[in-house]
């Protein structure tokens, strides 16, 4: 009965979409370091730390006011307790195992043997509890208990919290641990270097009553502070013996403390540009909005320039290293990934629906551009794709693999000399219109509500007084575009109104727009 | 007036798409190749030339002074050294010619083209405004390339106009409902937007352009209306 009862509970909690959603709730604002709300939680837990710690200080000499001493010892304690527990809980699914074993040994056509079941999650919540992070997590429980004084001394695990916050830490950690074998062999050299000399300065100078050294533990305290360079010259050997050990161990500090740094220095040397990487794929899935170029070409150059120009970001992938280097120089951030490759934009770590403005395959090789749009498309069947096109006779297989819109340089000539053998003065002043450089400028007013509520007409925007032209008006709703409307024409919210005039002129009637009070 | 020859340099993917969009604009067209093999292989008649030949030959088939080239040779430093060779030759020749980017294009006008189409910067303008103005770009794109009912149009004024002397903003513009007027040039051979101070007190002259937009009927409409033409003169050009 028992049995069946946990089973149905176990399903009912691995299926309840509101349970499911509470704890992924919980574990995004302990552990998921893109939830925005997980920066206030840290700065929290931080906060309150700092004010543990800042009491214990405060006691060593001082009287504590007693509501801020049962705010440390309690009230924190509570809510590292919480948060303990909840972090435990989030670490693993305990219907998750009940479930697998139940499925497990139905499967099998065996009786469910729960006790197995319990045997895993012990399991795994143990390998938990046993992690680095968990047991500071629990020992700066402990000053809960303060009133055994021995217990009070973990307050100071608090601040072995502060690495569980600070991203610093868990970088340095993770560089030195990839020397986890060098740092391991100076360990053991050094250690017995020191033993060694500690073993021999006591048997030289232990029973010299001129010497400093009386006991084993001064011997080490001794060989320790002489082996790190530090000598503070409260030990000194006295003996030609003991100063003899004393010239080897200092010869033998000299090589550790070397063989230390040059450590530190390879391992960040090697980690540097892994170190860069993460900080800037960090950077990138917190950006809102972005084109993501593929291909750091001539054309992507001046592409990501002018759209940089407007205020965009760009991120920037490219196999080419050089082509990498070149984008980081012009100040963009660029990342040495195939655009390719599935696992390139896996590690990018982005949601291509809300943060992805626009792919931009600009590579001069059709056959990449069509590569990297299929494994686009693979991952986002939403996302829109531009690309190049280099040869015509490849533009059907650049729309078979997806690709929302091509630009061929060579049709753009043809296309450029008909018009300026046709009609260079209009062709200029279409140029001229389409120049970042130039004065007067073609630009889109998107209608609000605001607008409609002010202009219900084209004849009310009184764009002339303005000194700007009105070209046409663009109805979202029936993808039309009416030239040079009649002034009855109703605006709706939604269309566009395509204007030409000085940049600074369209901007004060833009403002205008927004700003006129209805009636007023 | 307009040129009647065509004079094209260099056979390749750029020759080909402006041999497909001018060829009823000329006469005639001759290509000339850097490569003999270009001379069996084309659909076109292919001529051969050296970036060293004087080019008494065209001198004797061709009315140069009528005709405008095109350098589209894939080399820069080619297509640079045939800009200078030909103007060497030819003062009155118009010649337009291909730049890979800015600083070959600055280049070529040091060398005498007086056009110059800069590949990357026109790819990259037309990849930018389709991502930051799309609707702009899509009615620009469909009136300068013909690719709807609307166009552009340049109109000149002649004697007969009956704008002439008048004052660009005393003109109520909207009495020509259906065209846009966006821009007039004078003879400086400056274009001046519509609405710029310049423009405030230009007095409309005998030879004044003015740049239009609109459907084909109100173009035609508003021609007869001011008695004017459309008109293409290449001594009218803005470099």
């Amino acid at each position: 009965m028992l049995k069946r009862w946990i089973l149905d509970f176990a399903y009912y909690l691995d299926t309840s979409k509101s349970y499911q959603r509470r704890k992924r709730f919980f574990y995004d604002i302990l552990e998921n370091d893109k939830n925005r709300y997980k920066k206030y939680i840290d700065t929290f837990m931080i906060t309150l730390i700092f004010i543990s710690v800042g009491v214990l200080i405060r006691e060593v000499k001082f009287h504590v006011n007693d509501y801020l001493m049962f705010f440390s010892n309690y009230i924190i304690s509570f809510i590292f307790f919480i948060e303990y527990i909840l972090r435990l809980w989030v670490s693993s699914s305990v219907s998750k195992v009940i479930v697998n074993r139940a499925e497990h040994d139905t499967f099998l056509h065996q009786e469910v043997n729960l006790f197995k079941a319990f045997k895993e999650i012990l399991r795994v919540k143990l390998q938990y509890m046993l992690t680095p992070k968990a047991i500071i997590d629990f020992l700066a429980i402990l000053p809960f208990f303060h009133e055994l004084r021995l217990l009070r001394i973990f307050i100071l695990f608090r601040v072995f919290k502060l690495f569980r916050y600070a991203k610093s830490f868990q970088t340095l950690s993770s560089v030195l641990a990839t020397k986890k074998f060098e740092f391991l062999t100076l360990g053991i050299f050094a250690s017995v270097v020191i033993f060694v000399s500690s073993v021999l300065i006591y048997v030289m100078e232990g029973n010299n009553p001129a010497s400093p050294i009386n006991t084993f533990f001064e011997a080490i305290y001794w060989s320790i502070v002489t082996i790190s360079t530090v000598g503070y010259g409260d030990i000194t050997p006295v003996s030609h013996e003991g100063r003899f050990v004393a010239i080897l161990v200092i010869t033998a500090g000299i090589a550790v403390l070397a063989f230390t740094t040059s450590l530190f220095v390879s391992a960040f040397t090697e980690k540097l540009d892994e170190i860069r990487e993460i900080k800037t794929i960090e950077d990138v899935s917190k950006l809102k909005k972005f084109y993501l170029i593929c291909g750091y070409t001539e054309v992507a150059k001046e592409v990501a320039r002018k759209l940089s120009c407007s205020k965009n970001n760009i991120i920037i992938i490219d196999e080419n290293n050089e082509n990498i280097e070149a984008a980081k120089k012009d100040g963009y951030t660029a990342l040495n990934y195939d655009p390719g490759e599935i696992e390139s934009y896996k590690k990018l770590n982005i949601n291509m629906d809300t943060q992805v403005k626009s792919i931009l395959c600009l590579r001069e090789d059709d056959i990449k551009n069509v590569y990297a749009a299929l494994t686009i498309r693979s991952l986002n069947k939403n996302v829109f794709i531009l690309s190049l096109l280099m040869n015509d006779s490849n533009r059907k297989k650049l729309d078979f693999a997806g690709i929302n819109s091509v630009v061929y340089p060579q049709e753009l000539v043809g296309l450029i000399t008909k018009e300026l053998v046709g009609k260079p003065v209009a062709f200029e002043v279409i140029h001229e219109l389409r120049s970042e450089t130039a004065d007067v400028k073609i630009d889109e007013l998107g209608i609000t509500q605001r607008i409609v509520d002010n202009f219900t007409t084209v004849g009310d925007l009184g764009n002339i007084d303005y000194r700007v032209v009105l070209l046409g008006v663009y109805k979202h709703k029936k993808d039309r575009f009416y030239f040079n409307p009649i002034d009855s024409t109703l605006l709706d919210v939604g269309d566009y109104l395509l204007v030409v005039g000085y940049h600074n002129f369209i901007l004060e009637f833009e403002k205008y727009l927004h700003t006129k009070v209805k009636n007023g | 007036m307009a040129k009647s020859t065509a004079l094209i340099f260099g056979y390749n993917k750029y020759a080909h798409e402006i041999i497909s969009n001018v060829k009823d604009k000329y006469r005639a067209i001759k290509i000339f190749s850097l490569d003999e093999t270009d001379l069996q292989n084309s659909a076109y008649e292919v001529e051969l030339f050296d970036l060293s030949d004087e080019w008494s030959d065209i001198h004797q088939d061709v009315d140069v002074d009528n005709s405008m080239a095109f350098c589209v040779l894939e080399d820069t430093a080619q297509n640079i050294f045939l800009t200078i060779s030909l103007r060497a030759h030819f003062k009155e020749l118009t010649i337009i010619a291909i730049a890979s980017n800015k600083e070959s294009a600055n280049k070529l006008k040091m060398a005498g083209a007086n056009k110059v189409i800069p590949l990357v910067e026109t790819t990259s303008d037309i990849i930018t405004n389709m991502l930051e103005k799309p609707i702009s770009n899509k009615i620009l794109h469909a009136i300068l390339y013909e690719e709807s009912d609307l166009k552009i149009a340049q109109i000149k004024i002649t004697p007969e106009s009956t704008f002439k002397d008048e004052q660009l903003t005393s003109i109520d513009w909207t009495r020509y409902n259906g065209i846009i007027v966006l821009s007039v040039m004078h003879e400086d051979m400056k274009s001046e937007f519509i609405y710029s101070s310049k423009a405030k007190h230009h007095i409309i002259r005998e030879g004044d352009i003015l740049v239009v937009v609109g459907y084909e009927a109100d173009i035609v409409e508003f021609e007869n209306k001011i008695g004017s033409k459309r008109y293409v003169n290449w001594s009218h050009w803005s470099w």
